[in-house]
């Protein structure tokens, strides 16, 4: 269910939840949870259920629990939009987890910094490790490879029959590599991809490479 | 030109203009039906097939609209079938054939908006309002749980739920007044109120300035950079789409896709499709005997030609090969709707004997199955697939059904506020509170499955959308009839409207993992 790609010599492991894991650093990357998206939307008098709220951080304790990484790099949507009940919640669960919190802030993280920083999260920009550039957005830096979330991909397939699906996805190109997002509560932007990009689409529970292209 | 997609300014300018006379010809769509008398009005073409008796006459009065006088409508038909629907249309006007009406019962969704209408107001009390709900004939069937659990909806945003719950809607005062204090809700809430939900528009604007109208997105989407189209009467070429803007300028070309409204698809109606059936009958009897069969003369003899028109007492299947896959044609001429149910369901009690995906497409005439796989007729029928018996089971298991009701979900999610459809023509929604009713539906097929209007999704889909009983009733005559399978070379004129058909749905009891093997992603072009 999980594929493995190696990138300049590195091991990842895509996983079904749409994160990765980074296996020389022990660091999991996980991208747009989009958390207190439910509850802002249900403080605006939109009802949806409250109970997706809890499954996004219900999700990222099992992932930690089965990857057990000495780091956990966010890369930005942390948060949907202002402080909410949720946030309590994300106190908790940094207290309960072992591993060191990071975020890359993304264009929707407007929780001030100095609240991710009292719980002992460091909150960066952007970050450079060993030729891997950690983004939000996707970056192009000559001579490192890009991680980065923000898009939400998804591709569509076609099938004999006029059949269409679409599915998230780890989209990657040369030098760039896209997560999906990671929330319950988040769409999907479809993307085209060229001859040269490879896609791992994640389907049922697994992870799927659906692209000609496989490394 | 008029209809509800254009300018405001020039839709009142039109119909005063028609007042005056000043116009001698407007081309107008259902926008001018209902509520607006124009007494100069002489005559109404209908272009295109009305689907329906009742509407037929509704659009006939619109002209020489004074008691006593008689009205005058010519129909244009678009494709040659439409013939036939002429003709069945003079035979139901003669015979004074017109359709029921049936009333959607216990639709949640309104009753909630009803109730925050009125808190928004002056507020309400539930003593009061309950009496009032129960005596109206759509909810006289509403129990005293169904009402707490609405009651509960706009307050608490569902049953269950946290201490420190942040939901606010419908607040409730000591007193026990039921009343929303938010502005920002109140004003949210006005801006939405209305039952009638259109696909998401985009404006259509000049790139210079000027607001030309909406436009469903889904037409949008096809077009690329470029492309032309035609609204609101004029050749638009488009430049660029920014967030819900189309920008346009005019075109230097004489023609373009023309713009198409989704809500322009009505099914034909159970009384129009009896009488086509009837006509139909009497093409193959090559009687011939009304202006319009005679017209189509050509058409038929195609399809007798490459098949059969069947007649009253036979069920037509059509099977034949092209580079899309194998296509199973079936023609039960029921309408849009009963077909849409009918291709799901016999799609599913396939799927059943072996692992097998098909794509839908249907219209008025009938309906085909398109699979990657040889479909044998013969197993169908040796397995009584068209059954009446479990009907309801086996529509709710086919995938179908839930694409459908995820559909019906779309409006129910607008019409009882738990989408926002933001700021009339602006583009910037509010702040952080972008979402559809397609994640919404997932969400609560995950967390809450026992949610009202969730289930009404599927309730209205089944009685409305899938009309069980006018299904059931076409099956039935079609256990009746005699099957007359023909395995064509290509595809025939009956066939073709339907195979050329860009709205499909898919069903498949092939593993999704498996299914994806055969598939190909779709690159950039």
């Amino acid at each position: 269910m999980i594929q493995n790609i190696t990138i300049k010599n590195n091991e990842f492991k895509l996983h079904p939840s749409g994160a990765i894991f980074w296996e020389s650093k022990k660091m999991l990357l996980i991208a747009d949870v989009h958390l207190g998206k439910v509850s802002h939307f249900r403080k605006h008098g939109a009802p949806v259920p409250a109970n997706a709220a809890f499954q996004n951080l219900e999700k990222l304790t099992e992932i930690s629990n089965y990857f057990q990484p000495e780091t956990i790099c966010f890369l930005g949507d942390l948060f949907h939009s202002k402080l909410n009940e949720e946030w309590q919640d994300f106190e908790k669960w940094v207290e309960y987890t072992k591993a060191e919190v990071i975020l890359i802030s993304g264009n929707h993280d407007i929780i001030p910094k100095y609240l991710y920083e009292d719980l002992g999260v460091k909150v960066f920009d952007e970050l450079l490790l060993e030729g891997f550039h950690l983004t939000h957005h996707p970056s192009e830096i000559k001579g490192t490879f890009n991680f980065s979330g923000h898009i939400h991909p998804g591709v569509r397939m076609r099938g004999v029959g006029r059949q269409y699906l679409r599915f998230a996805c780890f989209y990657k190109s040369e030098n760039q590599l896209i997560l999906p997002a990671f929330g319950n509560f988040t769409g999907k932007h479809i993307l085209k991809p060229s001859e040269l990009d490879e896609v791992f689409a994640i389907v049922e529970g697994e992870v799927i490479c659906v692209s000609k292209k496989n490394s | 030109m008029h209809h509800g997609s254009i300018g405001k300014d020039t839709r009142l300018w039109v119909e005063q203009a028609i007042r005056n006379e000043s116009l001698l010809a407007v081309v107008a769509t259902s926008s001018l039906d209902l509520g607006v008398d124009f007494a100069p009005v002489e005559t109404v073409i209908q272009i295109g097939g009305p689907k329906g008796v009742a509407k037929f006459l509704q659009r006939a009065g619109r002209s020489n609209h004074r008691p006593g006088e008689p009205s005058v409508i010519y129909f244009l038909p678009t494709h040659a079938l439409e013939l036939l629907e002429a003709s069945a249309l003079k035979r139901a006007v003669k015979e004074e054939v017109v359709e029921d009406r049936m009333p959607y019962l216990l639709s949640f969704d309104v009753l909630i908006q009803y109730l925050v209408s009125l808190a928004v107001g002056n507020g309400f009390f539930p003593k009061d309002i309950f009496p009032e709900i129960k005596s109206t004939f759509c909810f006289q069937g509403i129990t005293e749980e169904q009402w707490n659990w609405c009651l509960n909806f706009i307050t608490l945003g569902s049953q269950s739920l946290k201490a420190y719950d942040e939901y606010k809607k419908v607040e409730v005062t000591p007193e026990g007044l039921f009343k929303v204090e938010s502005r920002q809700i109140a004003m949210m809430h006005r801006l939405s109120i209305g039952t009638i939900v259109s696909d998401s528009m985009m404006l259509v604007k000049y790139v210079t300035g000027g607001f030309i109208g909406t436009i469903e997105e889904w037409f949008i989407s096809k077009l690329k950079i470029g492309d032309s189209f035609v609204f609101a009467g004029r050749t638009l070429e488009l430049v660029r789409l920014r967030q819900m803007q189309a920008q346009v300028r005019k075109s230097t070309k004489k023609s373009g896709k023309v713009a198409s409204f989704l809500g322009g698809r009505l099914p034909l109606s159970s009384q129009m499709s009896k009488i086509l059936r009837e006509e139909m009958q009497s093409e193959a009897d090559h009687k011939r005997n009304t202006p319009e069969l005679k017209a189509l003369s050509d058409i038929f003899d195609r399809q007798e030609r490459e098949s059969i028109v069947p007649g009253e007492n036979e069920f037509l299947i059509e099977t034949f090969k092209t580079r899309d896959g194998y296509h199973s044609l079936f023609y039960p001429f029921e309408g849009r709707f009963v077909h849409e149910a009918m291709s799901s369901l016999l799609a599913y009690r396939i799927s059943l004997l072996s692992p097998i995906s098909f794509s839908l497409a249907y219209n008025d005439y009938g309906f085909e199955l398109l699979s990657d796989q040889f479909l044998d007729i013969q197993t169908v029928l040796d397995n009584n697939l068209f059954s009446a018996e479990y009907l309801y089971q086996d529509l709710q298991k086919s995938l179908n059904y839930t694409e459908l009701a995820r559909r019906k979900f779309r409006d129910i999610a607008v019409i009882s506020g738990m989408v926002f459809q933001g700021y009339p023509n602006k583009i910037i929604k509010t702040k952080h509170l972008q979402s559809n009713s397609q994640l919404l539906f997932d969400v609560f097929r995950d967390y809450e499955p026992d949610n009202l209007l969730y289930l009404q999704a599927y309730r209205e889909t089944f009685e409305h959308q899938l009309e069980e009983g006018r299904l059931r009733q076409a099956l039935e005559r079609i256990n009746s009839q005699k099957i007359i399978w023909k395995q064509c070379e290509k595809a025939t004129p009956f066939s073709f409207p339907i195979i050329t058909d860009g709205l499909r749905a898919k069903l498949s009891s092939e593993k999704l993992a498996d299914r994806i093997k055969k598939m190909t992603l779709l690159l950039e072009k």
